[in-house]
């Protein structure tokens, strides 16, 4: 059996057999990452510690710290990629799936109160992702970015402090990064978020539900309308559910999705997905 | 069983797919019997319980190989009285939009039973959602790439259909049936700019959004594609 396992971080991924079971293990030795990755590895270990039903966490057995690396040990997950468990999943599993994540982010909103974020928050990482975005040099002499950039910066001045749940999320809750193993869904590489909080993981999901992000980054052939269907069914579950339920949904999903996507551009390279993520913006700054 | 609402049987016999220029599309050429094959792919159906039949064509078909007359001698000689011909001006690009543009053009309204030109199958059909399926293990030949396969639980629902992966024994033997054809149209429209959408896409998408659909148990099924 042929086991394919990728990373996004930069980040060493090696698959190893020890007495019989097989363990993933994710090292760094670049220095700007290994405090980072050893607290992904800890937000792992803490998120694998309640028993969820239908949500998994891959154990994390050590997080060792030597010679200028860390290296994280943690149970290997025979799965599917999400693409391959939307390509085969009947009508119920795609329900399964719904109600598994929102049970998650039940879980998360349930421990984290409402707390006031302060406009700064958004305001000052708005300024480094502006900063970043313009020293970007796939973006030189780009009238559009600046442009996006000028809308960006008037929609975060006009937010507020905002009261939104704040203790603990994923951090990159996307569907790259949950592998499917029946109606089992193991949440994989945790990422520490600018904000902590679930309203962060719901617009992760919705990268995906409303944008086709993963579906954009998957290379091989897949049933593109099908996965489209699946999504678009999955976005307007989760929608639904959490404008009928949290105020502070409806008041910042946006101004955050706006933020998550400006984000991944100050990043960005390759033509495709640049034009991919001008087109997002723009059409969620026709939104304000 | 009540038949109090319009049902209609549509074989989309439009396709220009796979037929070099100047040739007859096979669906139209006849066997042994003497009968088209895109006529004789719905006669092992209940056809008295149709309202109305329609068999979709294209005009560059009917002009270079008469297919209307064709059908129209055809009909004459089996009986069948309540047939119509719909001419399409242009090629469509999917079977679905080749359906969707006979329903607009014939204002046809309740149910619809979805007949594939290019096989033979016997079933009992009713006015309610449903997908023809036959086992795979039946056949002695077959070409599994081709087909979409359907999943069927314990209750005697489809929980799933799929384009050429083999997720079940029971594959689409080419006929589907949508119980209300507004909602058909709706899923239509919904979808159709995605690009080449099948109508198992459709049913797929009716069941996410809670539509159950029954599967519909053939016998005697033939595919004149593997012949």
């Amino acid at each position: 059996m042929e086991i394919e396992v990728k990373g996004h971080s930069g980040c060493q991924i090696d698959v190893v057999r020890e007495d019989g079971q097989l363990y993933v293990y994710k090292s760094s030795r670049d220095p700007k990452y290994l405090a980072r990755l050893a607290l992904q590895a800890e937000k792992q270990h803490r998120a694998a510690l309640p028993e969820l039903q239908h949500i998994r966490v891959p154990k994390v057995h050590a997080i060792d710290r030597i010679d200028g690396m860390v290296s994280v040990k943690m149970d290997y997950v025979y799965s599917k990629n999400f693409v391959e468990f939307f390509e085969q999943a009947g009508f119920e599993q795609v329900g399964y799936l719904v109600d598994a994540l929102i049970m998650y982010l039940e879980r998360e909103i349930k421990d984290s109160p409402l707390a006031v974020v302060p406009r700064s928050v958004v305001t000052d990482k708005f300024a480094d992702v502006r900063d970043k975005t313009l020293a970007n040099k796939s973006f030189e002499g780009d009238g559009e970015i600046e442009e996006i950039m000028d809308a960006s910066q008037r929609v975060f001045d006009a937010l507020s402090d905002m009261l939104i749940p704040v203790g603990t999320c994923h951090g990159d809750l996307t569907f790259s990064n949950i592998l499917f193993n029946g109606n089992n869904y193991y949440l994989i590489d945790f990422l520490d978020s600018f904000i902590e909080s679930p309203l962060l993981d719901i617009v992760k999901l919705r990268q995906d539900t409303a944008w086709l992000w993963s579906q954009l980054m998957y290379v091989h052939p897949c049933d593109t309308i099908r996965l489209r269907i699946a999504f678009g069914k999955i976005d307007a579950e989760l929608d639904n559910y959490f404008a009928s339920r949290y105020e502070w949904y409806g008041r910042y999903y946006r101004p955050l999705q706006l933020m998550n996507f400006l984000r991944i551009l100050q990043y960005a390279h390759e033509p495709a997905v640049i034009d991919y993520l001008k087109q997002a913006i723009n059409e969620q700054l026709k939104e304000f | 069983m009540s038949n109090s609402k319009n049902f209609s049987l549509i074989v989309p016999a439009a396709s220009d797919k796979g037929t070099e220029a100047g040739t007859m599309p096979h669906i139209f050429s006849t066997g042994r019997d003497g009968v088209l094959m895109c006529v004789k792919s719905v006669l092992g159906l209940n056809l008295e319980a149709f309202d109305s039949i329609y068999f979709t064509i294209l005009r560059k078909h009917a002009e270079a190989f008469d297919t209307d007359s064709l059908l129209k001698l055809q009909f004459r000689r089996l009986g069948l009285g309540n047939v119509n011909i719909v001419i399409l001006d242009e090629p469509t690009a999917t079977q679905a939009e080749t359906i969707v543009r006979t329903i607009e053009k014939e204002e046809i309204t309740g149910s619809i039973f979805v007949k594939d030109a290019d096989c033979f199958f016997r079933a009992e059909v009713f006015p309610e959602n449903g997908v023809a399926v036959y086992p795979l293990e039946h056949l002695e030949l077959v070409d599994p790439r081709h087909k979409s396969y359907v999943a069927v639980d314990d209750m005697q629902h489809v929980t799933n259909i799929i384009e050429k992966r083999v997720v079940s024994h029971l594959f689409n033997a080419g006929g589907y049936c949508f119980e209300d054809v507004a909602k058909f149209l709706k899923a239509y429209d919904k979808y159709a700019s995605l690009g080449h959408v099948y109508l198992s896409h459709l049913i797929y998408a009716m069941l996410l959004d809670g539509d159950l659909f029954r599967p519909i148990q053939v016998k005697e099924y033939n595919d004149w594609n593997i012949q």
